[in-house]
C-alpha cells in the first residue's frame, strides 16, 4: 500500500514538474533572428536595429508610438506635453506620469535630465539625434520640480522631429540613481549598462551571451504588464536554420526566412506570416550636376516612365514590398501616396527627345554587392533596371562594387547613377525630406548635385512647422516637386515578412522595427 | 629536443611577422574606406576626418604598419570596427566555442576515420574496403552545408533524436562563464542538465564537421596501412606467429601513423581557424562566424586578428605534430 502511495506521489510530482515546465514554455517566447549587429544594450549608445528591438522593451520613453502607427504620438512616461514658442527658442514641457523603474526607484524629472545629458555626453552613434537633429546641448533639459521637465530647443530645430526622436532608443529613460552608482572613470555607467538594464520598460535584461542569445524577464515593477514571463532572442543567421528551428518548435518567431520559405509557410496553418512595414526606400540616384547626362529634369522623368516597378515589387521582391514613388515612406506623417508614373516607353522616349537626347546615351550605374531591400539581389535588380532603361535607349553599364566603395564615390558627387537604399534616422518626415531636398545639408540632394532652392526651403519650413495641417500641406508640395524635378527614382519600399507559430498572438511590428513584447502571448 | 623546440618557437615569430605583413598590406589594397565602413552612410565629413585621425588612417602606409606592429607587440590586436570591442576580447569570447567544436569533431573524425582506414586496408578489394572507399568518397564530396541541413532536418526536426542549433536549449540558461566552455562551466556550476544538454548539442555539428575529416583520415590511413602491411617486418612478425591484432596495432598502425598524424594536424589547424559553414548553420558562436561577420562588414582589424590567430594555431600545431613524430617513431630525434 505504502509503495502504491509513493508511486502515486511520484507520478503526481512528475506530472506537476511537466506541468510547470509546460507553463514555463507557454509563457516564454523564443524569437529567432540575426541579431549580430548588437553591440551594446545601453540606450544612450545603442543605435542598431537589434539594439532598438531590445532596448525598446527595457526602457520607456517620454512619448511613444502605438501599434503600427508612426504618425500619432501617445503618452508614455510623459502624461502630457506642450510646445511653446518662446521667441528665440522652443520650450517643450513634459509632465511625468507616476512610474517606477525595475529597481523600485520612482521615475523623476532628474532621471530625464540625466538621460538626455548623458546621451549627448556619451557621443554614441545615435547622439547626433539630440545634438544635430534637435540641436540640444548638455543643459538644454531642466527639471521644473519632481515631475516636470522642460527642454529648450533653438529655433533652428524642429520640435515635431524632436518629439519623434524621443521614441527612438536614445530617448529611453534610465534610472539615474542606479546608473550613477555603476559609473566608472566618468563613463556614465556605460560599460555596466552595455550588459545590464535600468529602465521602467516591461522587461529587464537577464543576460546577453554575445552571438548566442539575449534573455529578457518580465519586469514586475513596470506599469506595462506583460503576458509573457520571458523572451529569448536566439541568434540564428541562416534562413534554413531558422526554418528548421521554427518547424521543430524551438523558436516561435523567425525573422529572416527567404521569400520562398515565407510563401510556403503562408499556406501552412501551423504558421502565420506577418508583413511589417519598413521605412526604407530603394531608389536610383541620378547626378544632375552641370553638364551631366541627367541634368535635364525631363531625362529624369523619362527614367521614371521607363521603370517597371510592378515587376520589381511582385516578381523580384515576391510581393514583400510596396510600390511608392515619393520621398517620404508610407507610414510616416506626410506620406504622399501618389504614384503618377507607370511604364510608358513612348512618353519616355518623347521626353528624351525633348531634352535633346533622342538617341539616348550610355552611362555607368553603380550597384552595391549583396542584397538590396526586401532581400532582392542587387545584381538582379540592376539587371531589371538595365533592361527597362534599355527600352528607351538608355544603356546602363552596371558596375558592381562593395557598398563602402560605392558610398565613397557617391558622397564625392562622382557617380552618374547609383542604386542604393535610404532609411530615415528617426520616424519623422524630416528624416528624408531634408537630406533628399536641402543641398546645404550635404546629404543625398548634394550627392546627386541637385540644388533646388525651392525644395530646400520647403523642407526647412516643413521641419519647423508646428501646425500639423500646415506641415502636411508643405510636405505635399515638396513630394510633388520631387516627382517632377527630383534626382531620385524611388523603386519600392520593402516589407519585412516575419513568420510566427500559429499560437503566437498579439505580435505587431511598426515600420521602425519596434515590437512590444508585453502585448504578445502564446 | 628542447633546443629544437625553442628554435621552432622562434620560427613561429617569423611566421606571425609574415602573416602580419601580408594581412596588413592586403587590407590596404582591398577596396572600401574603413571610416565609411565603421561610421556608415550617414556620417558627416567631420566625423570621417576625426575617425581617420583617431585611427591613424591619415598617416603614410609604412607608419601605419609600424604602429600596427607596435600594438601587436604589446598584445593589442586593435579594436573591431563592427563590435567596437578589443579584438582580443572578442576572440576570447569566441575561441572556446570553436575549440570545443573542433576538438569533438577531430575526436569523431579519428574515431571513425582511422579504424575505417585500417579495416579497408586489411580487407583490400573486398566488400568492407569497397564500402569504406565509397563512404570516404561520399564524405569528401558531400558539401558540409548540405549535410548539416539534411541532418538537422531529419535527426532534429523529423525524428527529434538530437537537439537543433545553438550550444544549449533556448529554455536553459548557460552557467556563469569561467572557462568559456559551456560543458566545463556547467560542471563547475554542478548544473547537470546544462552539462548533458551542451554535450548533446555538440553531437550534430561535430559530426558534420568531422565527417569530411574522417573521409580524409580513412583514405590516408588505408594507403599508409597498405604500404606498411607489405613491408618485410610485418611478414616476419606474422611468420613468428604473433596474433593478427598485435601485428596490426603494434607493428603496422604505429608505423603507418606518421602520415596520418600529419593529416590530423592539418585538419585541426583548419578546424581551429574557423568552421564557417558549420558554425553559421548550427548558430554556433565561434571564430568562423565571427570571421564571416567581420569579412562581410569589411571589419579589417578583426579579419587581420583572426588571420594572425590562424597563423599561430597552424604553426603551433605543426610544431606539436613534429614533436609527436619522435614519440611514434624512435628513429626520429631532434637536436
Amino acid at each position: 500500500m505504502r509503495k502504491r502511495i509513493s508511486a502515486v506521489a511520484l507520478l503526481g510530482i512528475g506530472l506537476l514538474a511537466v506541468g510547470v515546465a509546460q507553463n514555463s514554455r507557454s509563457s516564454t517566447l523564443v524569437y529567432g533572428g540575426d541579431f549580430s549587429d548588437l553591440i551594446s544594450l545601453d540606450p544612450g549608445i545603442s543605435y542598431e536595429f537589434s539594439g532598438g528591438l531590445i532596448t525598446d522593451n527595457l526602457y520607456e520613453t517620454l512619448v511613444k508610438f502605438e501599434g503600427e502607427d508612426l504618425s500619432t504620438l501617445k503618452p508614455s512616461i510623459a502624461a502630457r506635453w506642450a510646445i511653446k514658442d518662446a521667441g528665440s527658442s522652443w520650450k517643450v514641457t513634459f509632465n511625468l506620469a507616476s512610474k517606477k523603474f525595475a529597481s523600485g526607484n520612482p521615475v523623476t524629472a532628474a532621471d530625464v535630465v540625466y538621460t538626455f545629458d548623458r546621451a549627448i555626453a556619451l557621443k554614441g552613434n545615435g547622439s547626433f539625434l539630440f545634438d544635430e537633429v534637435a540641436n540640444m546641448k548638455i543643459g538644454s533639459t531642466k527639471a521644473l520640480g519632481k515631475s516636470t521637465v522642460e527642454v529648450t530647443l533653438p529655433k533652428t530645430a524642429s520640435p515635431a522631429a524632436f518629439l519623434n526622436v524621443l521614441t527612438f532608443n536614445i530617448g529611453g529613460i534610465v534610472d539615474s540613481v542606479l546608473v550613477k552608482s555603476k559609473a566608472v572613470n566618468n563613463d556614465y555607467g556605460s560599460e555596466w549598462l552595455k550588459r545590464n538594464s535600468a529602465g521602467s520598460g516591461s522587461f529587464v535584461l537577464n543576460r546577453w551571451d554575445q552571438n548566442q542569445q539575449v534573455v529578457l524577464d518580465a519586469n514586475p515593477n513596470s506599469s506595462l504588464k506583460s503576458k509573457l514571463s520571458r523572451v529569448i532572442l536566439r541568434e540564428m543567421k541562416e534562413a534554413n536554420t531558422q526554418k528548421i528551428a521554427l518547424e521543430s518548435g524551438e523558436i516561435d518567431i523567425a525573422e529572416n526566412l527567404t521569400p520562398d520559405m515565407v510563401k510556403q509557410k503562408a499556406t501552412d496553418n501551423k504558421f502565420n506570416v506577418y508583413k511589417a512595414d519598413s521605412l526604407r526606400l530603394q531608389y536610383l540616384g541620378m547626378n544632375t550636376g552641370a553638364g551631366s547626362l541627367f541634368e535635364d529634369a525631363k531625362v529624369r522623368q523619362a527614367v521614371r516612365w521607363a521603370l517597371d516597378q510592378d515587376s520589381m515589387v511582385n516578381v523580384l521582391a515576391g510581393g514583400n514590398a510596396r510600390k511608392v514613388q515619393t520621398i517620404i515612406p508610407a507610414g510616416l506623417f506626410g506620406f504622399n501616396a501618389s504614384n503618377p508614373y507607370s511604364v510608358n516607353v513612348e512618353k519616355a522616349k518623347g521626353l528624351l527627345a525633348a531634352a535633346g537626347k533622342p538617341n539616348g546615351f550610355e552611362f555607368e550605374m553603380l550597384v552595391p554587392q549583396g542584397s538590396c531591400a526586401a532581400g532582392v539581389p542587387c545584381s538582379d535588380l540592376a539587371a531589371k533596371i538595365q533592361s527597362d532603361l534599355g527600352k528607351i535607349g538608355l544603356k546602363a553599364n552596371i558596375k558592381q562594387i562593395v557598398q563602402s566603395e560605392l558610398l565613397g564615390i557617391y558622397r564625392a558627387q562622382k557617380a552618374q547613377m547609383v542604386l542604393v537604399g535610404w532609411s530615415p534616422d528617426f520616424p519623422d518626415p524630416d528624416g528624408n525630406a531634408t537630406p533628399m531636398s536641402d543641398y546645404g545639408a550635404k546629404s543625398l540632394a548634394w550627392r546627386n548635385a541637385w540644388n533646388s532652392p525651392a525644395a530646400g526651403k520647403l523642407a526647412q519650413q516643413a521641419a519647423l512647422e508646428t501646425n500639423s495641417t500646415k506641415r502636411a500641406g508643405l510636405y505635399k508640395q515638396l513630394t510633388e516637386l520631387h516627382l517632377e524635378e527630383g534626382p531620385f527614382a524611388i523603386l519600392y519600399q520593402p516589407k519585412v515578412p516575419v513568420t510566427l507559430s500559429s499560437n503566437v498572438k498579439g505580435y505587431l511590428r511598426n515600420a521602425q522595427g519596434q515590437v512590444r513584447f508585453e502585448k504578445i502571448s502564446k | 629536443m628542447l633546443n629544437y623546440t625553442i628554435r621552432r618557437l622562434f620560427f613561429v615569430l617569423f611566421v606571425v611577422w609574415g602573416v602580419s605583413l601580408a594581412t596588413f598590406f592586403i587590407s590596404q589594397v582591398v577596396p572600401g574606406d574603413p571610416a565609411l565602413v565603421a561610421l556608415g552612410d550617414k556620417a558627416t565629413d567631420e566625423m570621417i576626418t576625426n575617425f581617420r585621425t583617431k585611427n591613424g588612417l591619415d598617416q603614410p602606409v609604412v607608419t601605419q604598419y609600424f604602429t600596427y606592429v607596435g600594438r601587436l607587440l604589446r598584445g593589442d590586436l586593435g579594436t573591431s570596427l563592427r563590435t567596437g570591442r578589443p579584438i582580443i576580447d572578442d576572440l576570447r569570447d569566441f575561441f572556446p566555442g570553436t575549440l570545443e567544436l573542433s576538438a569533438t569533431a577531430l575526436f569523431i573524425a579519428a574515431l571513425i576515420g582511422i579504424p575505417a582506414g585500417v579495416l579497408a586496408a586489411l580487407t583490400q578489394n573486398k566488400a568492407p574496403d569497397i564500402i569504406v572507399r565509397l563512404m570516404a568518397l561520399l564524405g569528401g564530396a558531400t558539401p558540409i552545408y548540405w549535410l548539416a541541413i539534411l541532418l538537422l532536418e531529419f535527426l532534429h526536426n523529423k525524428l527529434r533524436l538530437l537537439p537543433g542549433p545553438g550550444r544549449l536549449d533556448a529554455y536553459l540558461i548557460a552557467p556563469p562563464r569561467v572557462t568559456g566552455f559551456v560543458g566545463i562551466d556547467a560542471l563547475i556550476a554542478r548544473d547537470w542538465e546544462v552539462f548533458t544538454d551542451s554535450l548533446t548539442h555538440l553531437i550534430l555539428p561535430a559530426f558534420v564537421l568531422g565527417a569530411f575529416s574522417s573521409a580524409l583520415l580513412a583514405r590516408m590511413t588505408r594507403a599508409a596501412m597498405l604500404e606498411t602491411m607489405s613491408q618485410d617486418y610485418i611478414r616476419t612478425a606474422k611468420a613468428k606467429g604473433i596474433a593478427q591484432s598485435r601485428v596490426v596495432i603494434k607493428h603496422a598502425l604505429r608505423n603507418a601513423f606518421l602520415p596520418v598524424l600529419t593529416v590530423l594536424g592539418g585538419v585541426l589547424g583548419g578546424l581551429l581557424s574557423g568552421a564557417v559553414l558549420t558554425e553559421t548553420i548550427f548558430s554556433w558562436p565561434g571564430v568562423g562566424r565571427y570571421t564571416t561577420d567581420a569579412a562581410i562588414s569589411l571589419d579589417f582589424p578583426a579579419v587581420m586578428g583572426v588571420t594572425l590567430l590562424a597563423g599561430v594555431a597552424y604553426s603551433l600545431i605543426n610544431l606539436i605534430t613534429d614533436l609527436l613524430y619522435a614519440l611514434f617513431d624512435p628513429r626520429i630525434t631532434y637536436a
